[in-house]
């Protein structure tokens, strides 16, 4: 089972990532940033290649399929989307700031896959109702998407914590000095050494920020929707019906349906900043029921 | 501009396209917390009385089909036709418009360095940037001004309809619905092997629906994983329509099959239960009775004057298959003995097995000879059977709504304007150009373009 070997590993590469981007926001210095992105791309290189050797030791042993097909494979490429998606918008953006809040989800879900007693690592044949060519095109747009909404999340976070920092700055300064977060460099602000106004200092202007909310949750809506109707594709042949308001088919409906409604808010009411941040998260608590939240509830979808 | 209908400008807001799509989510989160349809008996018994017929007034145990999400969906139509029939005019008028850039004021404020000057004379230099823009920006129209030239380029003015056809792909989807809602339906049949069927019960206890053939299933094949996970559920099916087997196929899940525009999936499978075990009395190699039995009950022999009662049934007794214990009462004693089903078998793995143990001869109230027969137990196969003539309309909605959400982010609507003055011995080249989405783009592709048409100038 080397590739559960390396995969374990990956948890650990992804971790160190994170420290990078950690160190960098911390201390300011661009070097680490440059580390973190190389940890996170040689992260990315060994869960490939992990997935290619699981996807080859099927075949071994006469079971052949793509690595996608349960819990454990799920997570690890859920994990490998996040961080592909990441380096994605890293590569488009040239900030790393992100990192230091996208990379710890690749990490969790990693460390979940890894750690968790309940999940079973072995590479199990394909039940009947899986055995569909539909598998690959299905799982993988749902991942991309939920990867591409994980980012959103993340610029979100980083949003609202840049705002509750800055207020949190104003108030300890009640002559009102403190500059606003996103002048603090242009206006040459009396420079403040405490850790959070480094950190904050980093993160970028709120107007980059939305963008990168909104370009991600574009990307992820389009590929949530690509999941969507090729499950249903799936489901026709599977199931003979192309909808059965099954908990997971309905959540990830919801889960659409809130993006819908974030992005005709921010065409038509002129939505930026804040509220898409607030959506972001919103968004992303849906992803995650529609992930795993469904297999507490009764439903043709749970995952084994 | 016309005053709009009050009700019109009600339907045509995207506030309310927002607020109904807040309930469709909400109503369907309660959708997937709420125990649905046949999940949901059990949840309504562990509730009181008062709770379960309030949930059961609202429709809460079938949200997806009770009036008021039907009608929260219908809603939702009504505002997307009304919405997009409100947009249309203007979509047309920006579809069309090729703007002129000095009415825009495009040329008004322009930032030095969108502005180049050549020593070539005006007319050269239009011809070299013409070719020069077809390669980039598609076809260049070309309108002469008295002393100046512009030169226009026009691309993806198709993205304003991007909305529009999102928009459609929906409606389109939901008529698709309602399509198979009225013309199709969705039932299912469980065949044993060997048998035919031709009535599907329909879903949700809606009646049967008879078929005008006939369904019989050959064989159902179970395959097992070695780690015992299950492999293959298969049906080898066989049509039989007037009077001859008109097509045989195999299906499998994930490979349904289509006969009559009817789907035939694989949903399910079992085991039909067979019925009770049959005792059958013999009298010299004659049959004389045959008897279906269950414990405790007794039967009288026609002659002797006997009575047999069965005192237990067994479905595998020592590892010997199902045998049932005779009580036998006659005026010449009473007997107690077990008959086995597979009595020939024991015999022959155990010669004189009878001699030594008596208990276990059918023969043993003489001169009759008992024996069993279990009844068959077979299995069947569940098949699901739908035809839904929505299905291509539903696809060909969802077609539209990827191919509009595709324009809508990933096209955009880029018009290119280029001035041509003549300063001095030269040429003034000035560059502008404006997009209806992506700013940063159309800046990226203005700064390449100007300096493309410098290293053009240079070039000669």
């Amino acid at each position: 089972m080397i590739d559960a070997k390396i995969l374990s590993a990956t948890t650990f590469v992804y971790f160190s990532a994170f420290a990078f981007y950690l160190m960098r926001m911390v201390s300011g210095r661009e070097s680490w940033g440059r580390l973190g992105s190389l940890t996170a791309l040689a992260g990315l290189a060994a869960q490939t290649a992990a997935l290619a050797l699981r996807w080859i030791a099927s075949y071994q042993m006469g079971i052949g399929h793509a690595p996608l097909s349960n819990l454990y494979e799920s997570l690890i490429f859920f994990s490998w989307s996040i961080t592909a998606v990441y380096l994605f918008f890293e590569w488009r953006t040239q900030d790393k700031s992100l990192g230091a809040f996208v990379i710890p989800a690749a990490f969790l879900f990693m460390a979940y896959a890894s750690l968790s007693p309940h999940i079973d690592s072995r590479i199990q044949p394909l039940i009947p109702a899986l055995q569909s060519n539909w598998l690959v095109s299905h799982v993988v747009t749902c991942f991309l998407g939920y990867a591409a909404f994980t980012v959103a999340f993340a610029a979100g976070l980083m949003m609202l914590l840049k705002g509750s920092l800055d207020r949190a700055g104003k108030n300890s300064r009640p002559d009102g000095a403190a500059a606003r977060g996103k002048n603090d460099r242009n206006l040459g602000a009396p420079p403040d050494n405490s850790i959070p106004a480094r950190f904050v200092v980093l993160i970028p202007a709120p107007a980059v920020l939305d963008d990168l909310i909104y370009q991600s949750v574009v990307l992820g809506f389009v590929f949530l929707a690509i999941g969507i109707m090729t499950g249903s594709i799936w489901a026709h042949y599977a199931w003979g019906s192309y909808w059965s308001w099954d908990p997971k088919e309905t959540w990830s409906l919801v889960t659409w349906l809130v993006y819908a409604i974030m992005l005709h808010s921010r065409y038509i009411r002129g939505w930026r900043e804040r509220p898409m941040a607030v959506m972001a998260v919103i968004g992303f608590i849906c992803v995650l029921v529609t992930y795993l939240g469904v297999n507490l509830l009764p439903g043709l979808h749970t995952y084994q | 501009m016309a005053k709009k209908n009050p009700l019109r400008s009600f339907f045509a807001s995207v506030k309310l396209a927002v607020v109904l799509l807040i309930a469709i989510a909400a109503a369907s989160i309660l959708g997937t917390l709420i125990p649905q349809q046949e999940a949901a008996g059990p949840f309504i018994a562990r509730l009181g009385p008062v709770w379960a017929s309030l949930l059961l007034n609202i429709q809460a145990f079938d949200v997806f089909h009770s009036f008021w999400f039907v009608t929260l969906m219908a809603l939702l139509a009504v505002n997307l036709i009304v919405c997009s029939l409100d947009r249309l005019p203007r979509t047309w008028r920006r579809f069309r418009s090729k703007g002129d850039p000095e009415l825009i004021g495009l040329f008004a404020d322009l930032s030095a360095d969108r502005i180049i000057t050549t020593e070539r004379p005006r007319a050269e230099a239009a011809d070299r940037l013409t070719s020069l823009l077809k390669k980039i920006a598609g076809p260049v129209e070309r309108r002469d001004r008295g002393e100046r030239i512009f030169l226009y380029t026009n691309q993806g003015a198709f993205s304003h309809f991007g909305v529009l056809i999102v928009h459609a792909g929906v409606l389109i989807m939901m008529a698709g619905v309602m399509v198979g809602l009225f013309l199709g339906f969705e039932g299912y049949m469980n065949i044993p092997e060997g048998e035919s069927a031709a009535v599907v019960s329909l879903k949700g206890g809606r009646g049967e629906k008879a078929l005008p053939f006939s369904v019989r299933c050959d064989r159902f094949i179970l395959e097992f994983y070695e780690n015992g996970a299950p492999k293959t559920y298969r049906s080898d099916l066989t049509f039989h329509q007037n009077g001859r087997d008109v097509q045989s196929a195999a299906v499998l899940v994930n490979h349904p099959v289509t006969f009559g525009g009817i789907r035939f999936y694989q949903s399910s499978y079992g085991v039909m239960p067979g019925g009770n075990p049959v005792l059958t009395v013999s009298r010299r190699d004659s049959k004389i009775m045959e008897v279906e039995i269950t414990p405790e009950m007794a039967f009288a022999l026609p002659e002797h004057k006997a009575t047999v009662r069965i005192l237990r049934v067994e479905d595998n007794l020592m590892d010997m298959g199902p045998a049932a214990k005779l009580g036998v009462a006659a005026p010449t004693g009473n007997r107690q003995f077990w008959v086995f089903a597979a009595i020939e078998q024991i015999v022959a793995a155990n010669p004189g097995i009878l001699e030594q143990v008596p208990l276990f001869d059918p023969a043993s109230f003489a001169p009759y000879v008992f024996s069993l027969r279990m009844p068959e137990r077979r299995p069947y196969t569940g098949l699901q059977a739908a035809r839904d003539p929505g299905v291509p309309v539903v696809a060909l909605g969802a077609a539209l709504l990827m191919a509009g959400l595709l324009t809508v982010y990933f096209r955009s609507h880029r018009q290119f304007w280029i001035l041509l003055e003549t300063a001095g011995d030269g040429t003034r080249i000035s560059v502008t150009g404006r997009s209806n989405r992506n700013e940063a783009g159309m800046n990226r592709e203005l700064n390449w373009l100007t300096a493309a048409i410098g290293a053009d100038g240079e070039a000669g």
